[in-house]
């Protein structure tokens, strides 16, 4: 049924190309009027352009929808309020906030400048509470909205050579948890989604880095290309969009190419407890005799 | 004094007090030269007093080893930088950091400020990444480092109010995560202890935080907005204990501990913890190979049913309803 999201305005970050491109034309596929923002840079956030985000207005005002470009970059407080004032000045109001846009800059943890780190914790950390931050008053007055925040197998499950990466996009999981907690009682909810779909951002990933992490065993994040496409990913944020998935809170979802997972929080899987504080000799044998019987070392010593 | 550490270099930020204090001195008491770093700022309490790293130096002298000051702030590159350096410039190298400066600054996320998101992500998140960066570089030269991590139960499950706070310390995990994986090839073990005991600031600092005068208030604030997670984290409910958190450093950093990598583990008073990270518990997939939006609002519904939701939406008028 192509009218779920008809009337409601969607902003979506990053929707220039890949994953955001797909959500922006599967919500305005549904009635949605889509403010497309896109800084329009390369996967390592050089050379802004309008282009991206013109060419994605014009695909979806050719099939007879509505929508806009905007091109601020979501990793100054100005910009991001740009986006959110523009939305409203347009269309009225926000209903639905994809957080999407992120660079990556992968570096092993020892070469990272901290302008790699600086910059993709920018765009894509503080970028999404930047958004946040101006969307959620005007969701919270309509008592109603919804937040996707995409976020990265690289954080949730982790994997070697992009720590700021990761770090951005773990980040991410905790905030949208806390955000949740927040908004939910005003009708709005707040979910991320981490997805696996063949985009610029995933070729980018050297293979060379892949095959040295496989040759020493490191464990991490399958991030194999041919996985799913972006629009298994733009399916299932319109579900988180739509009405069904209004009591849906809080939550972290793995989605790829005719597969969802649902994640659950980190939790506690052994416990110990003896009456008084624990000295180190009594850690060492109890990590000896139970708990370290199934810790897996992510990445052994060579 | 016990030898565990002997003759290994540590460096634990914001070691002037609290659960830093506890460890520094711990591992100090087990052999080993500590830098206690700390930039006596406010930390959570506004007006916090300077010159705790001196004292805490003072105190370890006093027991009998071997410690310097350092007052740097870790939320600066250099400063960080400096950190490390003065481990090398004093006891020749560095074996064990600690990363465990860390500060709040609550607001519900449409009223907080830049700068509150930007102090806490900075000395949290940047400050950890500053200060392992740049022990990573000498312990992967060396063969043999221990990095810890401070974190935090709320940064998983989240807690009202503290949104940055809450981003902060799930980066660190994510950083964590990734740092274990590039390091521990080069025989450097990367921890995470999310510990139970509350510093006295930290709670003291609750009684300062806007329209929340308790942690208490806090909490019944909660549970009438009809939030179903009333406590910031698996029970962060001001316990005091930050002295059960030193004995898991100490093991964690020692060398019967050399293969524990890229693990969480939680203090609790007198419980100690083994945690799990985000794991999948539920998948669907379609046979065909893709999921339509339509077969996803069919099925989700019955999928998600058991999955509650902590902050149910409640019947709040709005402006215009109310007037």
């Amino acid at each position: 049924m192509p009218n779920r999201l008809k009337d409601r305005v969607a902003v979506i970050t990053g929707a220039g190309r890949g994953i955001g491109r797909a959500i922006a034309l599967a919500m305005s596929g549904e009635g949605a009027k889509v403010v497309v923002n896109d800084y329009g840079v390369n996967v390592d956030g050089s050379n802004p352009s309008k282009e991206p985000a013109d060419r994605v207005v014009q695909e979806i005002k050719h099939k007879g929808e509505i929508s806009l470009a905007n091109y601020d970059t979501v990793a100054t407080m100005d910009g991001a309020e740009n986006i959110i004032k523009m939305t409203v000045t347009n269309f009225g109001r926000v209903d639905i906030l994809v957080n999407n846009a992120g660079i990556i800059r992968n570096r092993m943890i020892f070469n990272m400048t901290p302008e790699e780190w600086d910059d993709v914790i920018r765009v894509g950390l503080k970028g999404y509470f930047a958004c946040t931050k101006f969307a959620s008053p005007l969701m919270r007055e309509q008592r109603s909205g919804r937040i996707i925040n995409i976020t990265s197998e690289a954080g949730v499950i982790g994997t070697s050579g992009g720590a700021n990466y990761s770090a951005a996009t773990m980040g991410v999981t905790g905030f949208t948890k806390a955000v949740a907690m927040e908004l939910g009682r005003y009708g709005v909810t707040v979910n991320a989604v981490s997805p696996l779909a063949d985009t610029r951002m995933l070729e980018s990933i050297s293979e060379s880095a892949d095959k040295i992490k496989n040759s020493r065993g490191i464990l991490g994040a399958n991030l194999s290309r041919g996985c799913g496409l972006p629009e298994d990913i733009a399916a299932f944020v319109t579900y988180l969009a739509s009405d069904e998935a209004s009591d849906v809170n809080g939550q972290i979802f793995f989605v790829t190419g005719g597969q969802v997972s649902l994640y659950t929080n980190p939790s506690i899987s052994k416990a110990s407890r003896k009456y008084g504080i624990w000295t180190p000799d009594e850690l060492e044998e109890l990590f000896r005799s139970t708990f370290a019987s199934d810790l897996v070392n992510p990445a052994p010593p060579y | 004094m016990a030898d565990r550490l002997k003759d290994k270099v540590a460096v634990v930020t914001g070691a002037g007090r609290g659960i830093g204090r506890a460890i520094a001195l711990a591992m100090a008491d087990e052999g080993a030269k500590v830098v206690v770093n700390d930039w006596g700022g406010k930390g959570a309490a506004p007006g916090a007093p300077a010159g705790n790293a001196d004292k805490v130096v003072a105190e370890i002298k006093i027991r009998g080893g071997s410690a310097v000051a350092q007052t740097d702030n870790v939320a600066i590159t250099k400063g960080g930088e400096r950190i490390i350096q003065t481990a090398v410039d004093s006891f020749g190298s560095i074996d064990i950091l600690v990363n465990n400066a860390g500060i709040t600054h609550d607001h519900m996320v449409w009223n907080m400020t830049e700068e509150e998101w930007d102090a806490v992500l900075d000395v949290n998140l940047k400050g950890t990444f500053n200060c392992t960066r740049a022990a990573s570089v000498i312990m992967k030269r060396q063969r043999y480092g221990r990095i810890l991590s401070i974190i935090s139960g709320a940064g998983f499950v989240g807690n009202t109010g503290a949104c940055n706070y809450c981003a902060s310390k799930a980066g660190i995990v994510g950083l964590m995560n990734t740092v274990a994986r590039d390091l521990g090839y080069y025989g450097v073990t990367t921890n995470m202890i999310a510990p139970v005991a509350q510093p006295d600031e930290l709670r003291e600092a609750g009684k300062q935080y806007v329209g929340m005068p308790t942690f208490a208030a806090a909490i019944e604030q909660r549970a009438k907005y009809g939030i179903k997670r009333l406590y910031a984290g698996p029970g962060a409910t001001g316990n005091e204990w930050t002295d059960h958190v030193a004995p898991l450093a100490v093991f964690l950093a020692s060398d019967a501990a050399a293969n524990i990598n890229g693990q969480l583990l939680g203090i609790r008073g007198e419980t100690v913890e083994v945690w799990t990270q985000h794991r999948i518990i539920r998948t669907i997939f379609d046979r065909t190979g893709k999921w339509s939006a339509d077969n996803l609002c069919r099925i989700m519904p019955y999928i998600m049913a058991d999955i509650f939701n902590f902050a149910p939406a409640q019947k709040i008028p709005t402006e215009k309803q109310s007037k």
